[in-house]
Parts: structure tokens; sequence; C-alpha cells
């Protein structure tokens, strides 16, 4: 017994979050058994169990993994890329006052626009398929990757530069051994960010500017009333959007072990 | 003979931006002898810090000629090194890996640095700690990596700046004779920035007063204290005459001007 209570004890949160979802999903699955709905209404509703049906189906048939795989490819080629732009970006802005000057307007103005608008100009230039996905991936990621780089290069501590010069470093050198370490924790802020708005801009141009993809087949879906379909793709973000938040989450902690127990997860 | 350290008439301004320009110092001249051991005392803002950074090569200065055993000063070199007032260490690099910086630096191989750093780190009285993190250590220990990481390159002037203000009064005191001892035993040439005359006179060869800014060198006075230097002899009246001469000379540049 006291053995249950410790276990209890010390999984108590997790073992809350687990059995209330499994609670509410339940509760979910009895609606239909508790009351009827009306013809109309019972159209646009399901349980869990035809849910959890239909994801089984759409798997054995292969079609989710021919979406996801689409939506994949969008996801990671554009935030690759804004990556790949950001974070150098990022480090040239923080360190050269001229580039910040020159540049900062156009970040500004930039990161002030909803991206979302972007979207059917860049249907028009790079038409209905994975390019017009990837590049409003890219502008959604890219700058909240580019801002906080700038903040953690912005923020070193001028002493520890100082101590770094003093034993004859370089520019190239202090950048490695000082100013990147030193914006670590900024740029794994900026991914997290930038990871949510990937996503949000993989469904959007899924929705409007695509043929294929989760967003949409969730769009599809919708529009011929199969609503099974449209959670079975909800379920699907759901899941890849907390698998890639906890991984970074560990990625923080992982790199964060030099930092007193107080500051982690800040 | 050539004096190791050679400061002739350095004046240096600092123009920030938007604000008005402060003559950190003015024609300063000073000479450190070669395994020389000399104090720099002087008021707040007197420009001491600013000096140490030009010996450093960090700071440029507007005018006068500073050399190290007859060459000009125009950048970081291995011949120096310092240890810095709030230790100034990396916060996610390990005590191994912050000891280590000068030689990676250098690009020294990876096998050969870790010898040469876990020996200082021993002579440190850090042994068993390399693999902590500066924010598990005390405030004493991490000053022992400062000192540590100064002398892994071997350089041969060490340049600190009141590296034991941030202890407390014990470990201050078991600091400074570990240095004495470190200094009998390596015969570098030493430049200390202090506030605590106690601290000049106990550890020095020399100690020079700085004035109020703009800051130049104003007195000279030797310690002509045997060596070795034990914690009693700061007891005799002979010290606290000297403590007195140094404040005396001191006490003139703290009225407000
Ligand atoms: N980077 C800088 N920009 C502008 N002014 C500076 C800069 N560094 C120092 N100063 C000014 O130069 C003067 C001398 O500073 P410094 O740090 O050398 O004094 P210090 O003698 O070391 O003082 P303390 O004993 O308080 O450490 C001060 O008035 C300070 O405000
Ligand atoms: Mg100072």
């Amino acid at each position: 017994m006291t053995g249950l209570t410790s276990f209890y004890r010390e999984k108590e949160a997790y073992l809350l979050g687990i059995g209330f979802i499994v609670f509410l999903l339940a509760l979910w699955q009895c609606v239909p058994l508790l009351i009827t709905l009306p013809r109309g209404y019972a159209l646009f509703f399901t349980t869990p169990s035809r849910i959890a049906a239909t994801f089984y189906r759409l798997l054995v048939e292969g079609q989710i993994q021919e979406h996801f795989y689409v939506s994949v490819a969008a996801f990671l080629s554009g935030l690759g890329i804004a990556i790949a732009v950001g974070l150098p970006f990022g480090i040239v802005m923080g360190r050269s006052r001229t580039l910040d000057a020159l540049s900062d307007p156009y970040v500004t103005a930039l990161n002030a626009t909803p991206r979302l608008v972007w979207l059917p100009l860049f249907i028009l230039w790079f038409g209905i398929g994975i390019w017009s996905k990837v590049m409003i991936v890219f502008v959604g990621a890219v700058f909240p990757l580019l801002i906080n780089t700038y903040a953690g290069v912005k923020n070193v501590d001028r002493v520890l530069v100082n101590v770094v010069r003093s034993f004859g470093a370089n520019e190239w050198q202090v950048m490695k051994v000082v100013v990147l370490p030193n914006s670590l924790p900024y740029i794994i802020v900026g991914l997290r960010l930038a990871i949510g708005r990937a996503i949000l801009g993989v469904v959007v141009g899924e929705f409007f500017g695509s043929s294929k993809g989760l967003g949409f087949m969730i769009a599809s879906a919708a529009s011929n009333y199969k609503v099974d379909v449209v959670f079975a793709g909800v379920a699907i973000f759901m899941g890849l959007s907390l698998i890639l938040t906890l991984s970074v989450k560990k990625l923080e902690n992982s790199l964060a072990r030099w930092r007193p127990e107080a500051a982690k997860n800040f | 003979m050539v004096p190791c350290i050679q400061a002739r008439d350095i004046s240096l301004t600092f123009k920030p931006k938007n604000r008005d320009p402060v003559t950190a110092l003015k024609e300063l001249t000073l000479d450190v002898a070669k395994g020389e051991f000399v104090s720099l005392v002087g008021p707040s803002g007197c420009g001491k810090s600013t000096f140490l950074n030009v010996l450093l090569g960090l700071l440029k200065p507007d005018g006068g000629e500073i050399r190290l055993n007859g060459k000009q000063i125009t950048g970081p070199g291995q011949e120096r090194a310092m240890v810095f007032q709030e230790f100034g260490l990396l916060p996610w690099r390990t005590v191994l890996a912050n000891v280590e910086l000068g030689l990676e630096l250098k690009g020294v191989q990876a096998s050969v640095r870790r010898e040469r750093a876990m020996e200082l780190i021993k002579m440190a009285g850090l042994a068993g700690f390399a693999s902590h993190y500066p924010h598990e250590l005390s405030g004493g220990m991490k000053q022992r990596v400062g000192l540590a990481r100064a002398l892994v390159t071997d350089p041969e002037v060490l340049l600190m700046d009141e590296p034991f203000a941030a202890l407390d009064a014990q470990t201050r005191d078991l600091m400074q004779l570990e240095l004495l001892q470190i200094w009998d035993r390596t015969k570098k040439t030493v430049v200390f920035v202090t506030h605590s005359i106690e601290e000049a006179a106990y550890l020095s060869d020399r100690v020079i007063v700085i004035s109020a800014r703009p800051g130049r060198a104003k007195d000279v006075m030797k310690i002509a204290l045997p060596r070795p230097r034990d914690y009693e002899m700061r007891l005799s009246a002979e010290f606290n005459d000297i403590k007195a001469r140094i404040w005396a000379s001191l006490k003139e540049e703290l009225v407000t001007k």
C-alpha cells in the first residue's frame, strides 16, 4: 500500500493529467448513449472510437502516410531554410552596427506584417504545390529565429568577450567561444516559436494552396462532412506538435546543464 | 637594465556616444622590473582598470608609449594574462574547459592542453572539481579557477584587477598567501590593482599611488619588508608604518574634487 502511495506521490501530476484525458475521452464516447442528437447535428458529430477506426483505416490504405510525407517535407524544408538564414543573419546583425542599421527597418516591418498575407502572392509566384508552402513556412519561422538570435548576440557579456580577447582570440574565435554559447538559450526559445509558426504555415498553406498534405486532407474532408477524417488529421498535428515541443524542451535542458537549477526551463 | 614594463606618458580619453568624454589616464608614467610585484592603489574611477586593459592590449592609449621588454604593446599577447575582478569565467564551461581556454585558442592539441590544465587545477587546490561548472563553486574557488586559467599559458606578466575583492576576509587571506607562494616559485612579474592598502603593502615590492582622475602615478613606495612574508608580519610596527604612509598619500586623492 505504501509503495503504491509513494508511487502516486511521485507521479501525481503525470497521472492526474493522463487520468483526466482518459475520463474526458470516455465521457465523449458516452455522449450518444446519454442524449439523442437531432439528425442534422449527428452528421457533424463523432466519437473517439470512430475516429480511431477511421485513423486505422486511413493508415492501412496508406492515405495518412502519403499526406504526412508531403506535409513533413514542406515543414522540414521551410524550417531548415529558416534556420540556415535566420541564425547567421541574426548573428551578423547582432555583431555589426552597420548591418543592424541597414536591415532593422525591413526586419521590423516584415515581422510586424501578418505572415499569411503573403500566401496569395506565393501561390501566384510558386504555384499550387510544395514551394508556396515552403515559402510560407519559411516566412513564419525565420523571424522568431532571427530576432531571438539577434537578442542573444546583443546580450553577450562584454567582460567575457574581453576575457577571450585577452587570450588573443580573433573575431571568429570570439564568436565560437563566447557569442554563440551565450546566445544558445535564446536561439532555442526562437526555435520553439519557429516550430509553432512553421506548423501553422503548413496547415494554412495546405488549406489554400495545395492538393496534397494533411492540411489538404482536413480541409477536403471537412467540405465533404467527413468529421472522422478531420479529427484524424487534427490528432496527427497534435501529436506532432507535442513531440516537437518536448524534443526542444529536452534539447534546452541538456544544453542548459551549466545553469543553476532554478534557471532551467525559463 | 631594461624594465619589463615601461609606460611613458600614457593618456586615454573615453569618448562615449552622446555623452561627455572622460579622460581616464593622463600622462601616466611607471616602470615595473622583471619579476617585481607592484600594486596600484587609487580612488575609484581613477583609471586603474583602464591602465591594466592598456597593458593587456585591449585598449589603445591616445598618447604615450607602452613597452614590454622594450617592444611596443599593440594587442594581446601570450606573455601577459589577466585575473579578472568578477572572475570572468565562462558559465557554460567546466572548470577544466575554462582553464584550458588560453591553450585552446592557441591551437594546442587537446591531450596536451588537458594535461597542462589538470596540473594547474591541482596546483590551485581544485583537484576533484575539474568537471564542475562555475555556478557550483564558491567565490574563492572561482577565483582559483581564474588564477589557474591565467597561468595556464605560463605568461611572463600577470595582471590582476582586484582579484580578491569579492571574497570574504579569511578566503582572501588564504589566497594572498597562496599567490605569494606561486609568485615566489614562478618569478612572474605581477601588476596588482587593489583598494586595500593592507593587501598592497603585504604583497608588493612597490606600491604605486594613482591620483584621482585623470590618473597618473603620484607616489611610489618601496616596501622593504623581508620575504617570505607571513601573516604575523602584518602585526609589526614597521608594517603599520608603511600602511600609514600609503594612506597619507592616498587620502589627498580621496577628497572630492
Ligand atoms: N568603456 C568606457 N566608456 C566610457 N567611460 C569609461 C569606460 N571605461 C571606463 N570609463 C571611465 O573611465 C574612468 C576610469 O575607469 P576605470 O574602470 O579604469 O576606473 P578604476 O580605477 O578601475 O575604478 P575602480 O577602482 O572603481 O574599479 C571612469 O570614470 C569610468 O567611468
Ligand atoms: Mg577597476
